[in-house]
Parts: C-alpha cells; structure tokens; sequence
C-alpha cells in the first residue's frame, strides 16, 4: 500500500472518532488502529481517513 | 435523546466528491476573505489550527494573504471528502463534522465555514468542536442564513405545487433568521459574537445557478427530500416563475446568500463575564445620591 508517512503533528492530535480514544500507527499497512473501536483507519496518500465506515474491522488477536 | 436525523451525510460527501474537480468556490473565498480578516485582529498566536470542511483550501489561502498569518502555525486542512483534499501539500486529514477525531483541548483555533448547515446535529457539532480545542481557543465559523436561496426555493415550491398539485422540499431549510452566537452560546462558547453578510449573485439563466450548486457539492441531501426527480415540466415553470417575480431590469436573475459569522471562545477563568448576583460592592443608591427607603406596607 503506497502510504505515505504521516506527519507527526497530526498523529499527535488525531484519536479516533468513535470512542475518542488512543491510535497507533501501523507504518508498514499504513494504517492508524483503534483497539478500543477494533478498526483500522486507513492511510491514502498521506492522508488519514477518519471515517469508521471506511476503517477496516480489525479481526480477532491482531 | 438523539435529534432527528435530517441528511443522509453519504450522500453528501459523494456530491462533495464529485464537485471537488471543478469546485464553485465564490462564496466559500468570500467567507474564507472575511475569516482571515477577523482573525488578522486578533493580536494572538495560535499555533495549532483546524481548517473543518476546507474544500478548495480557501481559508489557508486567505489567511496567507492578509498580515498576521504567521500568528497561526500549523494548519491542519480537514473534510469530509478526500477529493476535496487530493493534491494539496500541508497537513491534511478527512474527517466527519459530526464525529471529530481530534483529541480533547488540543486545538487552538478552529474554523469552519460554510460547511456545518448539513450536519443533523449543529449544537452537538458546536460542542464537539469546543471539547477539542484549548481553553480560551478560538472558534470562527460561517453558516448559510435562511434567505439564502429564497427566489429558487420559492419558485420551484410554487411551480411544483401549480403542476404535480403537491410539493416536497427541494432546497434544504437553512435555520431561519439563524441566531449564530445563541447557537454558540448553547455549545458552551463564551463571548460569541455575529453578525451577516448578504450576497446578490446574478445569473443569465437558473440552469446556470443550479450547476453552481451542483458545483459546490451543495444540492439536496435531505434524508426525505422528494425522490421523485424535477420533471421538466416543473422545472420550466419554476424557471418562468424566477424571471417573472425576481429578474432585474436588465433581465438578470438575482440569487441571495446570506452568511450568518460567529466567532467564540472556549471557556477560560481569566475571560471577562458578568458578576454573580448580589456580588455588588456598591449600592446603586449611594452611586445615584438616591435615598433608600423602605417599601410602604399595605
């Protein structure tokens, strides 16, 4: 997937939109995890798209 | 209790991707104009900034433009449509108005403009967006009042009424007379203040005000909008109503907007307010010279 980075003053204040908790940021799948909501945001050209109903269910011990 | 839902907000954002190529920017620049001024007398750094439903990036334009744009740092571009964003260099995220994912007190100054009158909850939105930004952060938004689009609205209702015999709501109903700092008031803002622009924009031919709509990713998204589509019929008439009631002299079709700005601030102890009752360290009759007496019984 051709993600690129994102910036760090964005990760810094980005949480995810339905349980406004924490995200880490998987660089490799390009993705930002919410473990709390089990979703993937996904990362599009450097662009994080914070939008539960475009994240990924993340599946079970991931 | 959950307010009614009112859009369908999918729809929205694929309307916004669609115009997002060929995005009719007028009214959008002017509000975006008008922001970067106001802030531009705010004689304050903010050095971390959200830019919510930025469309073409009119506001970050805007702000580059005027003295003081330095006083604001970073400026994060968020909307809810990545076409809109696609192509642009700078900080740039998408995301939904009504489900911010901006962490608690992070923010320093927040506008939106333009872009919250399709959210189902716009108090709820409001308080979202206080929630994210720091104490004595800034909010500046910008909301369509409700004489925008009252020729259009008002000619098709008429021209659908005359030939269907019934009519549904075609244009969104915008709040009426829209009391921008009550609604900032009822979000928790301190200080809020507004007032309103009114824009005449003229047009050849109402097609052409509708493709600017379409243009700006603006048409109806009302969850129970008329699914039946505008005949040709209705619409003809619609267009003859236009000319007949609003034209100019010189034949031109006038369409209003209204941009209702609101400016407010989140809560800070060190803000101005009024004193709690019975705080008074002065009697109003000594400031008067007035004596007090007492009330005569009955």
């Amino acid at each position: 997937m051709a993600a690129a980075e994102v910036d760090p003053r964005l990760l810094e204040v980005l949480v995810c939109p339905l349980t406004r908790g924490p995200l880490e940021y998987d660089r490799e799948k390009g993705e930002l995890l919410s473990r709390a909501a089990a979703l993937a945001y996904p990362i599009r050209d450097g662009v994080p798209i914070m939008l539960p109903e475009e994240a990924r269910t993340m599946e079970n011990g991931e | 209790m959950t307010p009614p839902l009112l859009f369908d907000r999918t729809l929205h954002r694929k309307r916004l991707d669609r115009a997002a190529p060929r995005y009719a920017g007028f009214l959008k620049a002017r509000a975006a104009e008008d922001a970067a001024w106001r802030l531009s007398a705010i004689l304050r750094s903010f050095p971390l900034a959200v830019d919510l439903g930025s469309r073409d990036g009119a506001f970050g334009a805007a702000l580059r433009a005027v003295e003081g744009a330095d006083r604001v740092g970073t400026l994060i571009e968020a909307d809810l449509s990545p076409a809109m964003l696609r192509g642009r260099p700078g900080l740039r995220v998408v995301a939904d108005e009504e489900r911010l994912p901006f962490r608690d007190e992070s923010l320093d100054l927040v506008v939106s403009l333009l872009s919250l009158h399709w959210t189902n909850d716009l108090v709820g939105a409001l308080v979202q967006i206080r929630r994210t930004l720091k104490p004595d952060g800034l909010f500046i938004g910008a909301f369509l009042g409700g004489a925008t689009l009252a020729e259009l609205r008002q000619s098709l209702l008429e021209a659908e009424e005359e030939v269907t015999g019934g009519a549904g709501p075609r244009v969104s109903p915008f709040a009426d007379a829209l009391d921008a700092a009550g609604l900032l008031q009822r979000a928790g803002f301190a200080l809020p203040v507004s007032d309103i622009d009114r824009v005449t924009v003229r047009y050849d031919h109402p097609l052409k005000l509708m493709a600017d709509l379409r243009a700006m990713g603006e048409t109806n998204v009302l969850l129970d909008r008329s699914r039946r589509p505008l005949s040709r019929r209705v619409l003809s008439r619609a267009f003859e109503i236009y000319r007949e009631r609003f034209a100019d002299k010189d034949g031109r079709l006038p369409a209003s907007f209204e941009i209702v700005s609101a400016t407010g601030w989140a809560p800070h102890p060190d803000q101005q307010k009024p004193l709690r009752p019975g705080s008074a360290k002065a009697s109003l009759a000594e400031a008067l010279g007035a004596v007090e007496r007492p009330l005569p019984r009955e």
